[in-house]
C-alpha cells in the first residue's frame, strides 16, 4: 500500500511539469503585464526598463526555465498587487476554499445517497419521480443564479443566513448549498442507475435466498458494491467543485482561492494566477489519488501493483 | 424411512405483468416432493422451471407475481405467509443453489463472511461458533485448505469451488428442501460429476429433499427419483425416473430423449425437436406442443388436454392417451 502511494506520488511529477508549462504558456500569451503596473503616462523607456528588469524581454524558453527553477523552490514570483510572494498568499486563502468544497461535497453526498437508494429500490414511485425531476432542475441551474436566488430568499427575505462573508457556520450554509446542488443531482442519478443494476445481480438473489431482510440486502450487499462508481464520480466532480468555487466565492464574497484568482485575473497579477492554478491542479490530482486508494480498499479484486 | 409429503405445489400460476400484457410463465403447475426424495424438473429454456423454483422460494421479482394456486411446505401455504415468516424459512428449511456460481457470490465479501451470514441469521450461535461451523461446512463439501478458502474472496476461487461454497451455504442450516437450479450447467464435465456426487451424498446424510431444475437428461438419470417434464409453463409428463426413460409417454419427452446423443450409435446428424417453444403471441389454443408434435390431430389444435393418470403413477398431458382411455373406458 505505502509503496503504491509513493509510486503514485512519483507519477505526479511529470503531470505537474506539464501543468506548469501550460500555466506559464497561457500567461505568456496573455501579454505584457507591465503596462498595467505603470501609470498611464509612463514613457516607453520606463516600460522597456521595467520589462527588462522583470526579465520579460527574454525568450519564452529562458523565461520558462527561470520560472521552473523558482517553482521547484516553491517560489511563484512576487504579486504585483500585494508586493509579497504569491504562494503564501494563495496558501493563506486555501483553507477557506477547502472548507467550502468539503462542506459542499459532504452535503451533496448526504443528500444523494438516501435519494439515490430510495429511487432505485422504489422505481417509478413518487419519490423516484420527484428525485428525477429535482435532479434535472438541480443540474440545470447555474451556480451564480442559484447563489443569488438563495441569498434573495434565505438572507434578504427570511433573514435566516448572512448574505455574504465567512466566519460562522451560518455563513457556510448558502454557498455550500449552492455548490452542492448540481453535484447532488449528478450523484443521485448515478447512484440510482448503479443500484438498479446491482440489485439485479445474482449475488443479490443469493443474499435474499438466505432469508436476509431486504434492508440488509440493499445496504450491505448492494450499496457496498455501488460505492465504487460513487467514489469515481465524487473524485471526478472535485475539479467541478473547485471550479465552481470561483463563481460561488465571488457571489458570496467568500475569501477563498476563487475570489483571489478572479481578482488576480482582472488585475493581470500573473504570479498569483499561476500559483492558484497550480495549487488547484495539485488538489485535483491528489483527489484522484485518494479515489484510487479508496478503490483498492473497497474492492478486493483491484490489486496493488 | 417415512415418506411424508414435504412440498406440494398445486395449480401454481406465476405471471409476468409486462407493458404488453400479462405473460403466464408458469400456468397451472402441480407436483409433490416427498421427504428425502429427489425430483427433477426438466424442460427447455423458457418453459417456466426457474420461475417455478423462484415462486417456491418467494423470490419472484417484479413484474412477476404469483396469481393463483398454492404452495404447501410442511402443510403451510407459502403464498399466504408474511414476508417475515418467509425469511425464517429461506436459507433455513428451504434453500437454493443457483445456476451461475461465478456471479452468485458477492465479490466484496470473503467466503467466510458470506457463509457465516446465513448461519448467524438462522441459528443461535456466537460469531466464533458460526466461524467453526462455516469452516466445517467447507470441509464437508470437499474444499481443501478450508481455513484459507474461508478467508478468500470469490474471485480467488474457480467456478467449481464457488459452486461448492454455494452448496455449503445452502446446506449450512440443514434444509428440508434444497432447490438446485441448474447447479452444474456452468461447470465442466468432470466438476459436474463431482458436484452431483457431493449433493447426493450430503442430502442422503441429512434426508434432505432436492428439487433439481435441469435440462440435462444425463443429470436426471444420475440423480432423480421422480421426473417432471415441463413445456411452455405446464407439466406435460410426470413419472418415476425408470419409467420415464423406459417408456416416455408424451411426444415431447420422447423428442427430448431422442435428441440425446447416444454413445453406441454413430449418427450423422443430432436429432432435435423441430420448432421452438411458443411465445405469448403464438401460444396455441389447444395443446401447447401441437405445432411441434409429429402426432398432432385436429383435436390437439382445438382443445387443451388435461393431465391424465396412465398407470404406475405416470401422468401425461396428451390427447393420444385420452383417446385410449376413452376407448378402453
Amino acid at each position: 500500500m505505502a509503496s503504491y502511494i509513493f509510486k503514485r506520488l512519483g507519477e505526479m511529477i511529470p503531470v505537474l511539469l506539464i501543468i506548469s508549462f501550460i500555466v506559464f504558456a497561457l500567461v505568456f500569451v496573455a501579454g505584457n503585464p507591465v503596462a498595467l503596473m505603470l501609470p498611464e503616462d509612463a514613457s516607453q523607456e520606463d516600460i522597456d526598463q521595467l520589462t527588462a528588469s522583470l526579465g520579460l524581454d527574454q525568450p519564452f524558453l529562458v523565461q520558462y526555465g527561470k520560472y521552473l527553477f523558482h517553482l521547484v523552490q516553491g517560489e511563484f514570483g512576487e504579486s504585483f498587487r500585494y508586493n509579497t510572494s504569491a504562494l503564501p498568499l494563495v496558501l493563506e486563502r486555501l483553507p477557506a476554499t477547502l472548507e467550502l468544497a468539503v462542506a459542499a461535497l459532504v452535503l451533496a453526498v448526504t443528500m444523494a445517497i438516501p435519494l439515490g437508494i430510495w429511487s432505485a429500490t422504489k422505481q417509478n414511485s413518487p419519490v423516484d419521480l420527484l428525485a428525477a425531476g429535482g435532479s434535472v432542475i438541480g443540474k440545470a441551474m447555474p451556480n451564480f443564479w442559484l447563489g443569488i436566488m438563495l441569498i434573495l430568499i434565505f438572507s434578504v427575505m427570511l433573514g435566516w443566513f448572512p448574505v455574504s462573508g465567512r466566519g460562522t457556520l451560518g455563513h457556510l450554509v448558502l454557498p455550500a448549498l449552492t455548490l452542492a446542488t448540481g453535484l447532488a443531482a449528478e450523484i443521485t442519478r448515478l447512484l440510482r442507475s448503479s443500484m438498479i443494476e446491482i440489485l439485479n445481480q445474482d449475488y443479490i438473489r443469493t443474499a435474499r435466498s438466505k432469508g436476509m431482510r431486504e434492508g440488509m440486502v440493499v445496504y450491505k450487499h448492494a450499496f457496498r458494491n455501488s460505492l465504487i462508481p460513487l467514489v469515481t464520480v465524487v473524485a471526478l466532480q472535485t475539479s467541478t467543485v473547485v471550479g465552481g468555487t470561483l463563481i460561488t466565492e465571488t457571489v458570496f464574497s467568500w475569501p477563498g482561492l476563487g475570489q483571489l484568482l478572479i481578482q488576480a485575473v482582472h488585475t493581470r497579477d500573473m504570479a498569483i494566477v499561476q500559483a492558484c492554478v497550480f495549487v488547484i491542479a495539485v488538489l485535483v490530482i491528489f483527489m484522484n489519488l485518494v479515489a484510487d486508494v479508496l478503490y483498492r480498499l473497497l474492492d478486493p479484486r483491484i490489486k496493488y501493483e | 424411512m417415512k415418506k411424508d409429503t414435504l412440498l406440494s405445489v398445486s395449480e401454481l400460476k406465476t405471471y409476468f405483468f409486462m407493458e404488453s400484457g400479462a405473460v403466464p410463465s408458469v400456468h397451472g403447475v402441480s407436483f409433490e416432493v416427498k421427504q428425502g426424495e429427489t425430483v427433477a424438473i426438466v424442460g427447455e429454456s423458457g418453459c417456466g422451471k426457474s420461475v417455478t423454483s423462484l415462486s417456491i422460494m418467494g423470490l419472484v421479482s417484479s413484474p412477476g407475481k404469483i396469481v393463483g394456486g398454492d404452495i404447501r411446505f410442511h402443510g403451510q401455504d407459502l403464498t399466504t405467509i408474511s414476508e417475515k415468516e418467509y425469511r425464517k424459512l429461506r436459507g433455513n428449511d428451504l434453500s437454493m443453489i443457483f445456476q451461475e456460481p461465478l456471479t452468485s457470490l458477492n465479490p466484496l465479501f470473503t467466503i467466510g463472511s458470506q457463509l457465516d451470514e446465513v448461519i448467524l441469521l438462522h441459528q443461535q450461535v456466537t460469531k466464533e461458533e458460526a466461524r467453526q461451523k462455516g469452516i466445517e461446512m467447507l470441509k464437508k463439501v470437499g474444499i481443501p485448505r478450508a481455513e484459507q478458502v474461508y478467508r478468500s474472496y470469490p474471485h480467488q476461487l474457480s467456478g467449481g469451488m464457488r459452486q461448492r461454497v454455494m452448496i455449503a451455504m445452502a446446506l449450512a442450516c440443514e434444509p428440508k428442501l434444497l432447490i438446485a437450479d441448474e447447479p452444474t450447467t456452468a461447470l465442466d464435465v468432470t466438476i459436474q460429476a463431482q458436484i452431483l456426487q457431493l449433493m447426493r451424498k450430503l442430502v442422503k446424510d441429512n434426508n434432505t429433499a432436492i428439487m433439481l431444475i435441469t435440462h440435462d437428461l444425463g443429470v436426471v438419470a444420475e440423480m432423480a427419483d421422480t421426473v417432471i417434464v415441463m413445456y411452455a409453463g405446464q407439466v406435460v409428463e410426470q413419472a418415476d425416473v425408470f419409467t420415464l426413460f423406459a417408456a416416455p409417454a408424451h411426444p415431447y419427452t420422447q423428442g427430448l430423449l431422442a435428441s440425446t446423443p447416444k454413445i453406441q450409435t454413430i449418427e450423422e446428424e443430432l436429432q432435435s425437436i423441430e420448432g421452438t417453444v411458443p411465445t405469448q403471441e403464438t401460444m396455441p389454443k389447444g395443446c401447447r406442443f401441437f405445432p411441434r408434435c409429429p402426432h398432432a390431430s385436429e383435436q390437439c389444435v382445438q382443445n387443451q388436454p388435461s393431465l391424465l393418470k396412465i398407470g404406475g403413477g405416470q401422468l401425461v398431458r396428451c390427447w393420444l392417451f385420452d383417446a385410449k382411455e376413452a376407448a378402453s373406458g
